[in-house]
């Protein structure tokens, strides 16, 4: 039974066309689980959100609309929720636990948060859902893993870049270790646990149909960003640690390749292009502005083509040259100028230059997501891949607490406008 | 069935792999790990960039001794193929006709130059899933932009946001986006097979690591585009969290603390001994706190240079306070957990020994990931896929070696 048309509720956009439109997926995740659901709704999958009655605890988390918190106000809420249905549902009691399980019953895929033995302490873990459903995938996103020494170990995002190997790599050798301000030990968590659910996906089809439980690590997810420092260290023995402004070479500060410009900072490979292929047009371009000193010298330019590492004495004088040329000029001169040059050179941007870049307006990255509760329109995201035939899309606003409650529990259990009153007093959702 | 011994997902599958690099062969590893045939095309007369980056075995550069190339391509094949040799475009179209995924990475054009893209591959292939993976796509004013994961997490906002706010954008200290972007891809990909399973039909992707990277910096594209306010780098701060912190202790190990919730907070003023500077009125509400962090910062500090990081960390958890240790590489080998999880992988390879390998970040119950052999040597898979894959006699083989079509 459908909810009558009045009732439909605006977002999310109907998304037909999308790779994965056939599942769907119930998500009682937190901040590790939410952006992995987010991103299998804009691939046309159903997701429905689960919140307890009164709202996600994500609701709370600023930065806030106009800085006024508030339970639709949260922009972490509409970074990680958008496109997906919301309801409400009280998992602390029996009641609502049961209804979560017959909606498991007509899912593919079911993300979750929960703390080691907390699914099984309320008969949602992979072992009851499966029973039902056998095609059931599971995501268990935790913090260290569902078994092992660690599993009930608390960690937020810093816990899981510092214990995953991740921040020991970025800082500074005087200031020490430091985390990246937007949190990407929830990011790579939530981004590589998508994977391993499409994989699980696709392994039904391999496997009469049959699901199966993905057990993901928010440490294990850190560890593997670590660049090729496990290898240096299984190899040469070397522990790399923050290189500021350099980057690191065989696990120890190599050259630096980030450097001042007029107006903000460029980030420039290795010298910038002095050594290699490119140096003779790098040292050309320096020449024509005056900055090229020594570097023209027939002795300089044949250390600069030449195998050979070179000396302290010569790397600090390449950056010294370097250093003087750049912070004459703006950043984006800089990096049109070297990339003509062939040397592969990049701004540094900040979110306002990146909403402003040339090749995302080129490519008409940007979508525009329409809030109707606040007459507002913003700018979000756009694509992070363009599929040919089964396209990408932003579905519109992230859900209210509980706005599709109606819709969602009439037409996959077939519960009544009556019922739903009862299952409200009695404060199931 | 028994617990772990389902069919591998994607056993049957066969790749052609012409990425190189970090983020191509990242997503094609996933594929190799969970059953499909990786099959990587290489080149001697341009080879693979990270075959000549470090660490080397014994610090001696070769095209088969880089832990770096290694780790990126556990369970693939590996054949070579002069690309700029109209034989060896011919040969690649031949392997193609064979495989169900195409995945590269070259700078746009270069694909069509060889006369590999997408609309060329599909007749010998009609089903064919292609994905390229460039650092910004196949088209605008930057589609030809040369760089690396290091650069481009500059472009993509993670310089900006990493680093203290009083000093420079110094970014993460690895190829960032390298390890970010390929998560992305692998959802694509994996999306668009399943979507071939059921209707038959493939299709070509676009992918461009910077936009999919900046789905990684949470809210700070929101904050700009709704409220108009440009986040930066805090340190170890948290626009939303305090304390948080990294903090030096005794043995000079570091540490790092985050209270998120007002729960973590009373369970850190319980595990400290409730001292009183927690006590202070402007300390009462994250709301407050988050504009005490310096003064927070300097009791935590103080208090962190008394004890060594073992002991800090215990002292926390056993509060049910988020605290972790700042790991190095060699504790990561080490670490319990890492181990219980059986992470890193040891494999034995016939120039490099047995060396150490990255798992997936997930434990499938019923078909787990596997890396089935060590990264191949530069061409190691010649005769296995050219003659036995693709038919070649013994003579049309050896004809190509000479004219240099398998260089």
């Amino acid at each position: 039974m459908s909810a009558p048309k009045s009732l439909r509720s605006p977002v999310p956009l109907p998304h037909p066309d999308g790779p994965l439109s056939p599942y769907r997926v119930l998500d009682f995740s937190d901040v590790k689980g939410q952006l992995c659901g987010r991103l299998l709704a804009e691939l046309g999958a159903d997701v429905i959100k689960v919140e307890p009655r009164g709202g996600d605890p994500t609701r709370e988390r600023g930065p806030f609309y106009r800085d006024q918190p508030g339970e639709e106000r949260s922009l972490v809420w509409w970074a990680l929720n958008a496109g997906k249905r919301s309801i409400t549902l009280e998992l602390r009691l029996e009641e609502g636990r049961e209804l979560a399980r017959c909606l498991a019953e007509k899912a593919d895929i079911v993300i979750q948060t929960f703390r080691p033995g907390e699914a099984k302490a309320l008969g949602l873990e992979y072992a009851t859902l499966a029973k039902r459903n056998p095609g059931i995938v599971v995501v268990s996103i935790t913090n260290f893993g569902l078994t092992g020494p660690y599993r009930h170990k608390e960690a937020t995002d810093i816990v899981g870049s510092a214990m995953g190997g991740h921040m020991m790599l970025n800082g500074d050798p005087e200031r020490g270790p430091v985390r990246t301000t937007a949190p990407q030990a929830y990011t790579q968590a939530n981004v590589q646990a998508c994977v391993g659910a499409l994989i699980a996906l696709y392994a039904r089809w391999n496997n009469g149909g049959r699901g199966q439980l993905v057990d993901v690590s928010m440490q294990e997810a850190m560890a593997n960003t670590m660049d090729n420092a496990q290898q240096t260290w299984d190899i040469r023995r070397v522990n790399p640690r923050g290189p500021g402004l350099r980057r690191n070479r065989d696990g120890l500060p190599g050259p630096r390749y980030l450097y001042e410009a007029a107006d903000g900072w460029v980030a420039c490979l290795a010298y910038g292009g002095l050594v290699g292929p490119a140096s003779e047009a790098i040292v050309a371009w320096l020449a024509e502005y005056g900055e090229a000193g020594e570097l023209t010298s027939p002795a300089w330019r044949h250390r600069l083509q030449g195998l050979q590492p070179l000396s302290p004495e010569e790397g600090a004088y390449l950056e010294e040259r370097l250093a003087a040329f750049c912070r004459r000029f703006p950043k984006d001169w800089l990096v049109a100028e070297a990339q003509q040059r062939g040397a592969g050179w990049a701004p540094v941007y900040s979110p306002r230059e990146i909403v402003e870049c040339e090749q995302l307006r080129a490519r008409e990255y940007w979508v525009r997501v329409h809030h109707e509760d606040l007459g507002e329109t913003f700018v979000y995201p756009g694509a992070p891949f363009r599929l040919s035939r089964t396209p990408w899309r932003q579905r519109g606003r992230a859900p209210h607490v509980g706005e599709h409650n109606a819709e969602v529990y009439g037409e996959l259990l077939g519960i009544d406008s009556a019922t739903l009153r009862r299952l409200r007093l009695r404060m199931v959702i | 069935m028994p617990r772990g011994k389902g069919v591998k997902p994607f056993a049957g599958i066969r790749v052609a792999d012409f990425s190189w690099v970090g983020v191509g062969p990242t997503v094609t590893k996933y594929l190799a790990d969970h059953g499909a045939e990786v099959i990587r095309i290489e080149s001697a007369t341009y080879p693979e960039a990270l075959r000549r980056a470090g660490p080397f075995v014994d610090d001696v550069p070769g095209l088969d001794r880089s832990g770096y190339y290694a780790n990126f391509n556990s369970s693939k094949l590996g054949v070579s193929i002069n690309l700029k040799h109209p034989k060896g475009q011919e040969l690649a179209r031949r392997l193609v006709a064979h495989c169900d995924v195409v995945a590269e990475s070259f700078t746009p054009g270069t694909m069509a130059k060889f006369g590999l893209d997408y609309e060329r591959l599909r007749e010998v292939r009609p089903d064919l899933v292609m994905i390229s993976m460039p650092l910004f796509g196949q088209t605008g004013p930057w589609a030809h932009y040369q760089g690396y994961g290091h650069v481009l997490q500059a472009a993509a906002g993670f310089n900006h946001l990493t680093g203290w706010p009083d000093g420079p954008p110094i970014g993460t200290g690895v190829a960032y986006t390298d390890f970010l972007a390929p998560h992305f891809a692998a959802i694509a990909l994996i999306a668009a097979l399943d979507y071939r399973r059921r209707t038959g039909e493939g299709q070509y992707i676009d992918f461009s690591q910077f936009e999919a990277s900046i789905h990684g910096l949470w809210t700070a594209v929101h904050d700009w585009t709704v409220n108009g306010r440009e986040q930066i780098r805090l340190g170890n701060h948290d626009i939303d969290a305090a304390p948080h912190g990294c903090y030096r202790c005794k043995d000079g190990r570091y540490v790092v603390i985050a209270c998120e919730t007002e729960e973590h907070w009373e369970r850190f003023r319980a595990a400290l001994g409730r001292p009183e500077w927690c006590d202070l009125e402007r300390m009462r509400r994250k709301g407050s706190r988050l504009r005490e962090q310096k003064e927070i910062d300097r009791h935590i500090g103080w208090w962190c240079e008394q004890y060594t990081a073992k002991y800090v960390f215990d002292l926390m958890q056993r509060f049910g306070v988020p605290c972790g240790i700042v790991k190095t590489a060699e504790e990561m080998f080490r670490d319990p957990q890492m181990r219980h999880r059986r992470h890193y992988w040891f494999l034995e390879h016939p120039v490099m020994g047995r060396r150490s390998y990255d798992g997936p970040s997930f434990r499938l119950s019923l078909t787990p990931g596997e890396l089935t052999k060590a990264a191949p040597c530069l061409g190691e898979d010649n005769e296995r896929v050219f003659k036995g894959l693709l038919g070649l006699s013994d003579d049309e083989y050896e004809a190509l070696l000479v004219e240099g079509v398998l260089e």
